[in-house]
């Protein structure tokens, strides 16, 4: 087990160092130049050509990709191009808003899924059942770019419960969480109800049940256990692309993370803000993949890792 | 915690949620939420006003800004040598007076009673460190080559200076509306705020992606603003933008704003929705390689087939208006005899026809002939673009509309890798922008005749604007351009975007500048 989580370990480097190589070439194969971008059209052709040069963006792409690596290990990720900024300090004053929406919708997500879905295996083929496969529908056919506006014209503007948009106290975090969070329960929803119904079937549970043990005790030690698994999985994945920034929830709700940033960073073609930006998602991305490994092994003590 | 929630569902009292539950439940939220670290509620601010703005802006230093937030949002922090007024003449700021002894020299004598928001009094040392430290090539200003035609900066004495150019060059006046920074500014290569400005408004604090608040300087030259201070709060989504208005949570905003509701503002706030000719044109470039665009009647049909009314009635909801030719009606050199040219499918199609590009089968599908036209993935411009599309049809041209991210669409553009495309120039203030987009010489990379456009009498005309001091002479200089090219038609002229200002019936005073400058918060006031 231990072996096996640190193989896992140190596999992230190589993951991680792939994910940056792709995006390093990507970056720089589309079309856009950062030094137009910085001195616009009025710059010289040689003024452009010496701030290439002094941004070492006229050199080789092998070599510019050296020049990267000797940054990373020296943990420098370089200044951003369009921003009076590093890069390290913008990911830095914008990463915390993201992990906040995250968490939150997150929350929003479980409490919603976990409560429906217990409900619906519960009543199995009653219109609490139907009403939750319902909801599932819903939260999976919304976008959010719809559901958004949607909720703050109801919340914020005809009942004038929560504020529009933007990034302040608790009542901010309510609409953007709530569209974040609606979808993720809706797919939640159907996956442990289904897992709920497949398990309480079994063997195992007619077998709790014999033995005396209360209706809590056969639903939370032996029914909802075994159908954590894919759950996991979901939710692992799930919380790794948001903290990896909602592009369109972050922009609806004018929430300043590190998705908005990404997107600025490449329409602006700053090339060391991308690249920050995506060792930082991949680095989330990776960590809680691994993390979801451990989960694994706590919900289902059968699972054994290496020999 | 899904224990505590599932322990909630399936717990004995399920039916009838017990009292427990409830206090797990709300203790999980709590915990939950605790994890996260949240900054404290924002406070409506006494006296100041909400700007919605659509994006972040990316640099506030004048030696720097070129992106239009950053200029609009610096021009309130930093003062400058002259400033354009609301007619777009360049008047005095910094400067008590100003003489130009020669073609190549500009003598400035400053006021004594500017200072920085740090106290420091503003002297003629520091205009010649803001000129100095953008020709600096380690500086990496944008600016720089703007400033090429300077030759030196002398300072004469504490509050005058004099700027020497290495020939005459008319328009190098607008170089004067840089903002000053004082002696010793670092550059871009620091995470310091930017230096400190002598504006009426000092810049308070900087949250990237979220707001700048600026608040007033009590000691402004010209006595402190009304307003405390303004907010810039950065609001991505039009829709959102529209929607904290009507909650109250933004008291202006300027442009950017979907043509499509404003009737929508007017009938459901209490706005003040105002719109007021502006300079911004929107065009469609040539390519004049391509050989059938190359061709001068062809592109007068194309021009000729486009219903400028009917978009700018269903489509743009007259948030523009039609346009002759780059200068807007607002500019010195504009010339109002240069006509427009009006919407006409027969003599499109006549015009198409003598330049043997018959329709081969009348109205059927088949067109004269095919372009490419390439354009923004902004929903906006797709609309158009389709609507030029059918109107194109109608005289038996066929487009193929090409809509790509910004980045890429512009990098086409510049590389010429077009046939038509449509794009906006902004901020056009001296006529001399017409070296830039029409010489032969200022084919990129070295300026921005993209559609590689070549006039002999053209280039003359231009060599003798640009030298030229006299404003007479250049106005009829430029006129002359004006009527060359709108008769040979290097762009296709649309429109002039209006300058559309919605503010809350609390806030007095704004006076909207062509440019889209916010200036003029430095006179407004909000009425309790």
């Amino acid at each position: 087990m231990k072996r096996y989580f640190f193989q896992r370990l140190l596999l992230l480097l190589p993951t991680l160092l792939g994910a940056l190589t792709l995006v390093f070439f990507l970056i720089h194969l589309v079309p856009g130049d950062p030094v137009e971008v910085m001195l616009g059209e009025t710059a010289s052709a040689a003024d452009k050509e010496e701030l290439r040069r002094s941004l070492g963006l006229d050199r080789p792409l092998l070599a510019q990709y050296r020049s990267f690596l000797t940054g990373l290990l020296t943990v420098d990720l370089g200044r951003s191009l369009s921003e009076r900024a590093s890069v390290s300090a913008l990911i830095r004053a914008r990463f915390p808003a993201t992990f906040q929406l995250t968490f939150c919708a997150m929350a929003v997500a479980l409490l919603l899924s976990f409560s429906l879905a217990a409900m619906a295996a519960r009543h199995r083929a009653s219109w609490i059942d139907r009403a939750a496969l319902l909801f599932s529908l819903f939260g999976l056919s919304l976008p959010n770019f719809w559901l958004g506006p949607m909720l703050m014209i109801v919340f914020a503007i005809q009942l004038g419960w929560t504020p529009v948009s933007g990034r302040g106290g608790l009542g901010h975090l309510v609409l953007p969480s709530l569209t974040l969070g609606l979808g993720m329960a809706a797919i939640l929803t159907r996956i442990l109800r289904a897992g709920l119904l497949q398990a309480i079937r079994e063997d195992y549970v007619r077998t709790a049940r014999a033995k005396g043990l209360s209706e809590s005790r056969v639903w939370l030690k032996h029914t909802l256990r075994n159908a954590l698994l894919p759950v996991i999985t979901i939710v692992s994945l799930q919380f790794g692309s948001l903290l990896a920034g909602s592009i369109i929830t972050e922009t609806v709700f004018s929430w300043p993370g590190i998705g908005r940033l990404t997107v600025q960073a490449i329409q602006a073609r700053d090339y060391p803000l991308v690249q920050g930006c995506v060792l930082v998602i991949a680095t989330t991305y990776l960590l809680v993949n691994f993390l979801t490994d451990i989960f694994y092994r706590l919900a289902d003590p059968r699972i054994h890792y290496g020999k | 915690m899904p224990r505590v929630i599932v322990g909630l569902i399936f717990s004995p009292g399920l039916r009838s949620f017990n009292r427990h539950g409830i206090i797990y439940l709300f203790i999980a939220v709590f915990f939950l939420l605790a994890g996260c670290r949240f900054s404290p509620a924002p406070e409506p601010r006494s006296n100041y006003l909400v700007v919605g703005i659509e994006s972040n802006p990316l640099q506030l230093d004048p030696r720097y800004s070129t992106d239009a937030n950053g200029v609009r949002i610096g021009g309130l922090i930093y003062n400058s040598l002259l400033r354009a007024d609301e007619r777009m003449r360049l008047q005095p700021e910094l400067a008590e007076r100003w003489t130009a002894p020669d073609a190549q020299t500009y003598l400035f004598d400053l006021r004594r009673d500017a200072k920085f928001h740090d106290g420091k009094p503003l002297t003629a040392e520091d205009v010649r460190y803001t000129y100095e430290s953008i020709l600096d090539p380690k500086s990496r200003s944008p600016k720089r080559g703007m400033l090429k035609p300077l030759d030196g900066i002398d300072v004469l004495g504490p509050y005058r200076v004099r700027f020497r150019l290495s020939a005459p060059h008319a328009p190098f006046l607008e170089q004067f509306t840089i903002g000053i920074v004082p002696v010793g500014s670092p550059g871009a290569e620091t995470n310091a705020m930017p230096p400190p400005g002598s504006g009426p408004f000092m810049l308070e604090s900087v949250n990237s992606g979220e707001k700048v608040t600026l608040k007033a300087n009590p000691v402004y030259w010209e006595g402190k603003p009304s307003l405390t201070g303004l907010v810039f709060k950065v609001v991505p989504d039009a829709l959102v933008r529209v929607l904290e208005f009507k909650k109250g949570a933004i008291g202006f905003m300027q442009n950017d704003i979907e043509p499509d509701v404003l009737p929508w503002l007017e009938r459901n706030t209490q706005a003040s929705v105002a719109a007021h000719q502006g300079t911004t044109f929107q065009y469609i470039g040539i390519n004049l390689t391509h050989p059938i665009l190359r061709q001068r009647k062809v592109r007068q049909a194309l021009a000729l087939a486009i219903d400028r009314d009917s978009i700018i009635r269903y489509v743009l909801k007259d948030s523009v208006t039609p346009a002759s030719g780059l200068l807007s009606p607002l500019n010195w050199a504009f010339d109002e005899s240069v006509p427009q040219w009006p919407y006409d499918p027969q003599k499109a199609k006549r015009l198409l026809d003598e330049v043997g590009y018959p329709d081969p089968d009348g109205d059927g599908p088949r067109p004269r002939f095919r372009v490419s036209f390439k354009t923004t993935n902004i929903d906006l411009r797709r609309r158009i673009a389709e609507a030029f599309k059918e109107q194109l049809a109608r005289v038996g041209v066929e487009l193929e509309i090409r809509s790509y991210e910004w980045g890429t669409f512009y990098n086409d553009v510049k590389k010429g890798n077009f046939h038509l495309f449509s794009l906006a120039w902004v901020g056009v203030a001296d006529p001399d922008i017409y070296f830039q987009l029409f010489h032969s010489d200022s084919v990129p990379p070295i300026g921005d005749n993209r559609g590689h456009y070549r006039n002999p009498e053209i280039d003359r005309l231009l060599e003798a604007g640009r030298a030229a001091v006299d404003p007479a002479q250049r106005k009829i200089i430029y006129g002359r351009v004006q009527k060359l090219l709108a008769e040979d038609l290097p762009y296709i002229p649309l429109w002039w975007w209006k300058n559309v200002v919605v503010q809350a019936p609390h806030v007095r005073g704004f006076v909207p500048y062509p440019d889209g400058e916010f200036i003029s918060f430095k006179k407004v006031s909000l009425s309790p």
